[in-house]
């Protein structure tokens, strides 16, 4: 009785942490299991994204135009500041 | 001479009737100046001082009430009452001065440290039930709204660019993850040993710690072990607020000075379409495996959907800011309300102080072991610094990742490449945290 009953608590502890070591594998594997599914997914998207729906990039040539005209004001300005130099 | 005695004897009957009336109102009367003189009586100016004396703080932290009940309405130590108060307040001040003085995430730690002042004031009975703390823990944490809402602004604030341009690197933040399962087979080991009892929902509140993420903290433990809310949501901000001391001294030991020397090749440009596409992707993803998930990555998407839309800046403008801060008042004073002394200094603290820490360690080692294992296999070098940033405290542990590098190649920008794990780390929590819930179902 005493024996059995010695056994039956071993066997809760051991029980006991075993349930964690399973919620470990099962915690970790969904874990891994989504963020691999979704890597193969962004994967997938950004290839037929790139394909079907190219983006047109305004947001780059956009800015350079933008420097550009900048750069005029820029040059502009300082040529007369410098003629103000000059001529006062 | 008959008459008389009849009109006399009518008079007496009439006058007896009324005066019935009268006693009988006057004795209304006498009740109710009674019910008035309980409420004040007159009193010696002796007695008035004598019993204000009683009702002050100071006497209640000297002498405690011994019918005065906890905010759960449970009964309550004389230690509890007294001088577990006081050690309260004091820990309440030493977290201001974390707050202030050293800058570990005032913004929540500030209104937690205020609400747990609040909560040991004696007498007041603010975190009780009708006590305003105790309304706004009803309110939205005990529902478990609070996280929810601070997740959407999360969202709104999250840019999922250097993920989608590095896919990759999202496994660094799923490996950042084995911290919360690792730390939960530590509390379970420790109640198996008999140092501390914890049930298998408690010990899966306090591993969420190691998620690094405090609303997913806050959200597990109101679900599965309110009554460690307090503990663990303290120990979770707190820890985040330690990254930069905890992370850098295990990044090191974990890697050689050439592995912190890598350079990555640089990001490519992700197209508006895909940040767009994102978190549908994610969210459907989570409704096919894991819906016990969707709570929190639903909130997560929604908010991340409404800045990536683009047509709703104002919502946008909303949960990044407003929105967020409201709701992180009163999130902060209602766990706040929980550092009440009788649930706070428990032996239970000390050891969910202990596994937060060890969890945040592991869950640090595991990202940056998982790094160095990619590295194994050909492709695009990665690295190791940035494994440490799949422990979720956006952004803190992406800067901590880049500090590192920069420290051995001052050139080497590594933030940019850190912020990947970073949020695929929110992502990974998240999930982990549906894989508790549904556990427990």
């Amino acid at each position: 009785m005493l024996a059995n009953y010695i056994n039956k608590g071993i066997f809760m502890e051991t029980n006991l942490i075993l349930e964690g070591f399973k919620f470990m594998g099962l915690g970790m594997g969904t874990v891994f299991a989504f963020l691999i599914v979704l890597i193969l997914m962004m994967n997938i998207m950004s290839k037929i994204l790139n394909k079907f729906f190219p983006e047109v990039q305004p947001s780059i040539s956009a800015p350079k135009a933008n420097a550009q005209k900048d750069n005029k004001k820029v040059v502009a300005a300082i040529t007369a500041a410098i003629k103000h130099h000059i001529e006062g | 001479m008959k008459l008389l005695v009849l009109k006399f004897l009518a008079l007496f009957m009439l006058l007896s009737a009324t005066n019935v009336f009268a006693n009988a109102s006057a004795h209304n009367l006498e009740e109710l100046s009674m019910h008035k003189e309980e409420t004040y009586q007159s009193k010696p100016f002796s007695e008035m001082i004598t019993g204000f004396l009683a009702s002050t703080g100071i006497s209640a932290f000297i002498n405690p009430n011994p019918d005065e009940l906890s905010s759960d309405g449970k009964a309550m130590s004389d230690f509890h009452k007294s001088w577990g108060r006081v050690i309260m307040i004091l820990i309440t001040f030493l977290l201001f001065y974390l707050a202030i003085k050293k800058g570990f995430e005032p913004l929540l730690l500030l209104p937690i440290a205020f609400g747990g002042l609040l909560a040991n004031i004696p007498v007041a009975g603010i975190a009780g039930e009708h006590g305003f703390l105790g309304v706004i823990y009803n309110m939205g944490l005990s529902n478990e709204m609070f996280p929810i809402i601070i997740f959407m602004g999360v969202g709104a604030m999250t840019d999922f660019g250097p993920l989608l341009s590095n896919p990759k690197t999202a496994l660094l933040g799923g490996a950042a993850q084995f911290g919360i399962f690792g730390t939960l087979v530590g509390a379970v080991a420790l109640s198996q040993a008999g140092f501390v009892d914890f049930t298998l929902q408690q010990a899966s509140a306090i591993s969420i710690i190691g998620g690094a993420d405090g609303p997913t903290s806050i959200f597990i433990a109101s679900k599965l072990a309110p009554e460690l809310l307090g503990a663990i949501a303290v120990a979770s901000y707190s820890y985040m607020a330690m990254v930069p001391i905890i992370q850098p001294p295990i990044m090191k030991a974990l890697t050689t000075e050439a592995e912190r020397k890598i350079r990555m090749t640089t990001l490519r440009h992700v197209s508006r379409l895909e940040k767009l596409i994102f978190p549908i992707l994610v969210l459907v993803l989570a409704i096919l495996v894991l819906p016990e998930s969707t709570p929190l990555i639903g909130a997560f998407m929604f908010g991340n959907f409404l800045k990536e839309s683009g047509v709703v800046e104002r919502l946008n403008d909303t949960l990044q800011n407003s929105l967020i801060n409201i709701v992180t008042i009163f999130l902060g004073l209602g766990v706040g309300s929980k550092l009440a002394a009788d649930q706070f200094l428990v032996p239970e603290t000390m050891f969910i102080m202990a596994l937060g820490i060890i969890a945040f360690s592991v869950g640090t080692a595991a990202g940056v072991i998982m790094a160095k294992i990619m590295n194994m296999f050909p492709g695009h070098k990665i690295n190791p610094l940035i494994g440490s940033a799949g422990v979720s405290a956006v952004p803190m542990a992406a800067r901590v990742s880049n500090k590192v590098g920069m420290e051995y190649d001052k050139t080497n920008m590594l933030l940019m490449h850190a912020m990947g794990p970073n949020v695929a780390g929110v992502i990974g929590s998240a999930v982990a945290a549906g894989v508790l819930i549904s556990l427990f179902q």
